[in-house]
């Protein structure tokens, strides 16, 4: 599960290289998306901070 | 400036990416230090960085680019920020060891606050949108095919590297081994 924001962004510099810009970007957004979502998973505890 | 230039700028960005994940990579295997969930989310920014400034490179800089970089430069800011705050409070020892007196996540807090510093920046120079895209896309100096190439490299290499340490589903908090390579 946490490799995958690497493959996504490596396949999306792969379809940019070969000149596919929209899958591209559509693939960047995945992977942004993936570490928002492994962020959230990972993000449980509360921070021992006063702000 | 020019949109040669711009096109140059985008390229030493993503060797600098390339030279982060590579030094990121030099403490894991040197020094044996395995990275944290936070901290591989951090390299996951810091490649979705590169994915944008590939975008500028192939294709030529556009605002729709600059814009992917800016978001996962803050996506990259806010993982980092939490880890910084995890470990905020006087005498906590942090987590792993530190670089030029920092540790490696609070460098990578200063190293994406400069990405979307840098993407703003670059926003700011209009001409270098203006030249001719089709001609853009066609001529690309072999330099600029080796840096993708590193990065491309570093980026998979890091895939390999988390899925060894993590297998198919979420990583420890505090990883002491790689977990596919028979490690508990």
């Amino acid at each position: 599960m946490m490799t995958l924001p690497f493959f996504t962004a490596f396949a999306a510099m792969a379809a940019a290289w070969a000149g596919r810009r929209t899958a591209a970007f559509v693939l960047w957004a995945a992977t942004l998306a993936v570490i928002l979502v492994l962020l959230r998973l990972h993000a449980t505890d509360a921070l021992d901070i006063a702000l | 400036m020019s949109h040669d230039l711009a096109r140059a700028l985008n390229g030493l960005g993503l060797f600098a990416v390339s030279v982060v994940l590579l030094v990121a990579f030099a403490d894991q295997l040197v020094l044996d230090d395995l990275p944290c969930p936070l901290c591989i989310l951090q390299r996951a920014a810091f490649v979705a960085v590169g994915a944008a400034l590939v975008l500028n490179l192939r294709f030529g800089p556009r605002p729709s680019h600059y814009g992917a970089m800016i978001l996962s430069g803050v996506a990259g800011a806010v993982v980092s920020a939490r880890q910084v705050l995890l470990h905020i409070v006087p005498g906590s020892p942090g987590y792993g060891p530190t670089f030029v007196g920092l540790h490696f996540y609070s460098w990578a807090f200063v190293a994406f606050v400069a990405v979307v510093a840098g993407g703003a920046l670059m926003l700011l120079f209009d001409r270098q949108f203006a030249a001719d895209r089709r001609a853009a896309a066609a001529s690309l100096p072999v330099a600029a095919t080796a840096v993708f190439v590193l990065a491309a490299a570093v980026t998979l290499a890091n895939g390999v590297s988390t899925a060894l340490e993590c297998g198919a589903g979420l990583c420890p908090d505090n990883p002491t081994a790689y977990e596919l390579l028979g490690g508990k």
